[in-house]
């Protein structure tokens, strides 16, 4: 069974969010899938408490921390222990360094940090099969790294193929994989989770952007703010017909919406789409094509799209054209 | 030794289909030099179709670049390509959608109305002398079947390179290995691997995709492109310098990526 552990709440200790938006933000990544949430310990104090019924994982540094904060479901640390409910830490930035985990097999669960070029060595899956062989009476757990910006496709490929455990952190903020980049890819690819709400990603990044004071990009797959633009004419037409043409998976799913964008590259099919949207009278095919003349040359020379406000003075000034030619 | 992989660049023609930005002719014209320049092996310059003022803009960039094989990009459509092949670029290619939901629901169509157009369009290019690759479109969510029967119809019309489009970006790294390993068991034609980032996985499916075959690596530069954008160049370069060589590095991609930055601002 896969288990996705989220890490982002031990990256936050330099600038404490308060306590309601921090049980805030756990509720709602475990509202879109997270399994356990990995707090560190200034987290977990200004959190002051942990809601019942859900997995909390303290990251800790000495094994008297352990003893200070009891009730977890896990502890987590780069020092070696091979009780019950302690997940070990290390780090791998070499293939070759697997050999080490026979040098741990009393621990009942590893955590493997690294490894962030995985991907690129032709035999990266006996390699992670090999892992697995490595620990046969411990589990292990995956937080690839994401130097080389494969840390989400590993991470998927770990948890599907290999049913194995794996951290990662919301908008990859610890250069992880990215927490929900990996919840969309296992929903998509085998049916994950496929009820979870994802519609409330939008909160999630509000608050992650107020914690840590860092807009998210514009492209970032699937919480952007930008993704669910289109202007190609060729994509307008086909998502008109049906969505699933040029969609993954529907806007809506992750609280977004799709939007029309006027500019260089919109067809007729577009404008009139967009026209509509606006609650404009659609004009004959002619007209239009003269409006889509008149948008290509000047997104063109304008080196950008078209704001809403402009494309109206466009209709306008080719409507009252139209009809000067119509009266004269 | 390390495998030598191609760099298809299209940051000008799927790149600026990014909502937000226009290019000017100029500005088409600059990037294409510094791509021509750092040795980029094609660079899709744009889709003629689409205006006067873009085919002048392709035909200007032709004549300036000499190093890099200069290709436009048409529809599955007689017209499309005969505007194209005005153009005279070096390499033609025809976008033929693959998938059901894109031939059935976008087209309204069938996979039989697809190949004979398909074999249209190649014939009209070809009749011109013009290189053509074919893109199959939304590749990834395809029958594998009609993929292979298109295949061996675009062989027999002396095509040689394939794209393999994951349009929607929904491949992963196992579905990515399966996809490339099948065709390449079934034909000799080159692969062009073209994926975009809507699962962040671009960069790992390209190198996948290289790996299991793909000769030929689709990137944009700043990885801008439709939705979450396309394969980033820099950054497919810098994670896989150590197990392929290509014709330019890191450094002189990131140069480029900073003498554009200005151009491509709005689409990143």
């Amino acid at each position: 069974m896969i288990r996705l552990i989220d890490n982002t709440l031990t990256s936050l200790d330099h600038n404490l969010p308060d306590k309601e938006e921090l049980h805030s933000f756990c509720e709602l990544l475990f509202a879109i899938g997270v399994d356990a949430i990995e707090l560190s310990i200034p987290v977990y104090q200004q959190m002051g408490y942990l809601p019942e019924g859900q997995k909390y994982i303290l990251n800790i540094n000495f094994p008297e921390e352990k003893e200070k904060n009891p009730g977890f479901y896990r502890y987590v640390s780069r020092y070696e222990d091979s009780s019950d409910k302690f997940i070990y830490e290390i780090q791998m930035n070499d293939t070759r360094e697997i050999v080490r985990l026979r040098t741990h097999q009393n621990c009942k669960e590893i955590r493997i940090v690294g490894l962030d070029d995985l991907i690129c060595y032709d035999s990266y899956e006996r390699i992670l099969r090999e892992m697995i062989h490595a620990m046969p009476n411990g589990s292990i757990i995956l937080c690839p790294e994401n130097t080389y910006y494969c840390a989400s496709a590993l991470a998927i490929q770990w948890a599907s193929d290999f049913g194995g455990d794996i951290t990662t952190s919301f908008a990859a903020c610890k250069n992880n994989a990215a927490t929900e980049e990996v919840i969309m890819a296992l929903r998509l690819a085998i049916r994950h989770k496929p009820n979870r709400n994802l519609a409330v990603l939008p909160q999630l990044v509000r608050l992650y952007e107020k914690f840590t004071n860092k807009p998210i990009g514009n492209k970032k797959p699937i919480v952007g703010k930008h993704i669910f633009k289109v202007e190609a004419g060729i994509h307008v037409d086909g998502i008109k017909k049906n969505p699933a043409t040029y969609e993954a998976y529907a806007p809506s799913i992750v609280g977004g919406t799709m939007e029309v964008v006027i500019g260089k590259h919109s067809g007729s099919k577009a404008v009139k789409l967009k026209l509509e949207e606006l609650g404009y009278p659609i004009p004959s095919d002619q007209i239009i094509d003269k409006i889509l003349k008149k948008v290509k040359s000047f997104c063109t020379e304008h080196g950008r799209s078209l704001y809403v406000q402009e494309l109206a003075v466009m209709i306008k000034e080719v409507a009252d054209y139209e009809a000067d030619e119509v009266y004269r | 030794m390390k495998q030598t992989k191609y760099i298809v660049d299209t940051t000008l023609r799927d790149g600026e289909q990014s909502p937000g930005i226009a290019l000017r002719a100029e500005d088409k014209l600059k990037i294409a030099q510094l791509l021509d320049e750092i040795g980029v092996y094609e660079i899709e310059a744009g889709i003629p179709v689409l205006s006067e003022v873009e085919e002048e803009s392709i035909k200007n960039i032709i004549n300036h670049c000499h190093k890099s094989k200069i290709s436009v990009w048409s529809r599955m459509d007689v017209h499309d390509v005969r505007k194209s092949v005005a153009c005279k670029p070096d390499i033609i290619h025809i976008g033929a959608p693959v998938s059901y939901v894109q031939i059935y629901s976008k087209l309204k169509k069938n996979k039989s109305w697809v190949m004979k157009n398909i074999m249209e369009c190649i014939e009209v290019a070809k009749s011109h002398n013009v290189e053509v690759t074919v893109g199959l479109e939304d590749a990834s969510r395809s029958d594998i079947g009609f993929i292979l029967s298109m295949i061996k119809e675009l062989q027999r019309l002396g095509v040689t390179t394939i794209r393999v489009a994951d349009t929607v970006g929904t491949l992963t790294p196992f579905r990515t290995k399966e996809l490339i390993e099948t065709i390449k068991m079934n034909t000799d034609l080159k692969i062009e691997m073209h994926v975009h980032n809507d699962l962040g996985m671009a960069i790992a499916n390209s190198i996948i995709g290289a790996k299991a075959g793909a000769d030929y690596i689709d990137c944009t530069l700043f990885g801008i492109g439709e939705r979450t954008g396309n394969c980033n160049f820099y950054d497919f370069i810098h994670a896989c310098e150590s197990v392929f060589q290509f014709s330019m590095n890191k450094k002189q991609v990131r140069y480029v990526e900073q003498m554009v930055c200005k151009e491509l601002e709005n689409a990143i």
